[in-house]
């Protein structure tokens, strides 16, 4: 059977219908990548931290935070706390008020203040969500920088083209490391005739992240016999480990799926 | 005690040769600068083990097992740091073990 083809407006009127069966959802480019940490705020009476990849995106690889630095891939599972800041771990790695990145010194997290109002730094993150300022401060940071279709940063091109330049590498707490050296594409076959295949590109991926990032943990298989489907990847298995949720949404399909059918 | 520059671990080292102290008798109690030591040698080898993740696909078998040896030979001393040190760090060793474990799987089952 031969993929379908369809004019543009088909083809979006499709994708909307389908998101939702698909457990996908259209990404708000603002509010896309924000997590909100809880550990201990609630029991320190304090507002919970909102953090904003976004924010983070433009300025640092995925790797040096999620490996170098230490936070974990999913929710709850880092143990940041206020002491662990002010020990110099977790968002006190560069937050401690002397790290200066890219000339610019990096303001304290969790100073030990006995109220949230004795600094004004404490609100720099413990602060509920006000979405009008985010967008301004989005828009701000966006301007200038290639934009995906649902309108969010389109990250790879900024990369590519040199508009973002993502530090890769902590004094004191990174590793000097050889640059990837596997940089194979992978093809993965569509299991609908109607979809074209995936080409996984290490490459692509080795510019953000680290071979641990990925391995063992969200692709644990060797066999290189592994099968995905949607559904599991919607739920955030394998791809959806990153994308849908910080990285470029699955509602892209093309940026994955761009094989030629044979 | 992070971001232990070369000038601080020679410090360290001066400090140790110059007291004398740098063992540590049966029964004593360590000093800072036999603290220090140690903090510097669990680093060393956690900066040697972890470097070599980029390069895992490439490695001799030999290497990739002496390598998941050597994490969990180092784990231990990481169990003992301070809270949020050892956070961080056990993580980041388990995370290195597991990719050369990884690649030794499937290396050796492609092999």
């Amino acid at each position: 059977m031969r993929p379908l083809r369809l004019s543009g407006p088909s083809r979006l009127l499709l994708l909307l219908l389908a998101l939702p069966a698909l457990g996908m959802k259209l990404p708000i480019p603002h509010l896309y990548g924000r997590v909100v940490m809880n550990n201990g705020s609630g029991k320190a009476k304090v507002p919970s931290v909102g953090f904003d990849h976004w924010r983070h995106r433009s300025q640092f690889t995925c790797r040096l935070c999620h490996i170098d630095i230490g936070f974990a891939m999913a929710a709850g599972e880092t143990h940041v706390t206020a002491s662990s800041n002010r020990s110099g771990y977790h968002c006190g790695a560069c937050h401690d008020g002397k790290t200066h990145i890219r000339g610019q010194t990096v303001f304290p997290s969790c100073s030990g203040a006995s109220t949230m109002d004795e600094t004004g730094s404490c609100r720099r993150c413990h602060a509920r969500a006000d979405p009008a300022r985010l967008e301004k401060e989005y828009a701000v940071l966006a301007k200038g920088l290639p934009r995906d279709k649902f309108g969010g940063i389109d990250w790879e091109k900024a990369e590519a083209e040199g508009r973002i330049r993502p530090l890769d590498f902590l004094e004191g707490i990174s590793i000097a490391r050889a640059p990837l050296k596997n940089q194979r594409e992978i093809t993965i076959q569509s299991r609908g005739s109607w979809m074209t295949d995936v080409l996984f590109s290490h490459p692509k991926h080795a510019v953000w992240n680290g071979c641990e990032v990925c391995h063992p943990d969200i692709f644990p298989n060797t066999s290189g016999a592994a099968h995905y489907s949607m559904m599991s990847i919607t739920a955030g298995e394998a791809c959806g480990a990153c994308h849908d949720k910080v990285a470029f949404p699955l509602a892209d399909c093309s940026k994955c799926h761009l094989k030629p059918v044979q | 005690m992070k971001r232990w520059s070369g000038r601080r671990a020679a410090a360290a080292l001066l400090v140790a040769t110059a007291s004398g102290l740098g063992g540590l008798a049966p029964g004593a109690e360590p000093t800072l600068v036999t603290r220090a030591l140690a903090a510097e040698a669990w680093r060393a080898e956690f900066d040697a083990i972890c470097a070599k993740t980029q390069d895992a696909m490439a490695l001799p078998l030999d290497e990739l097992k002496s390598l998941v040896a050597r994490s969990d030979q180092l784990l231990p001393e990481l169990e003992k740091l301070e809270t949020s040190q050892r956070k961080v760090y056990v993580k980041r060793l388990q995370g290195c073990r597991n990719l050369y474990a990884f690649v030794l799987e499937s290396r050796q089952k492609g092999s």
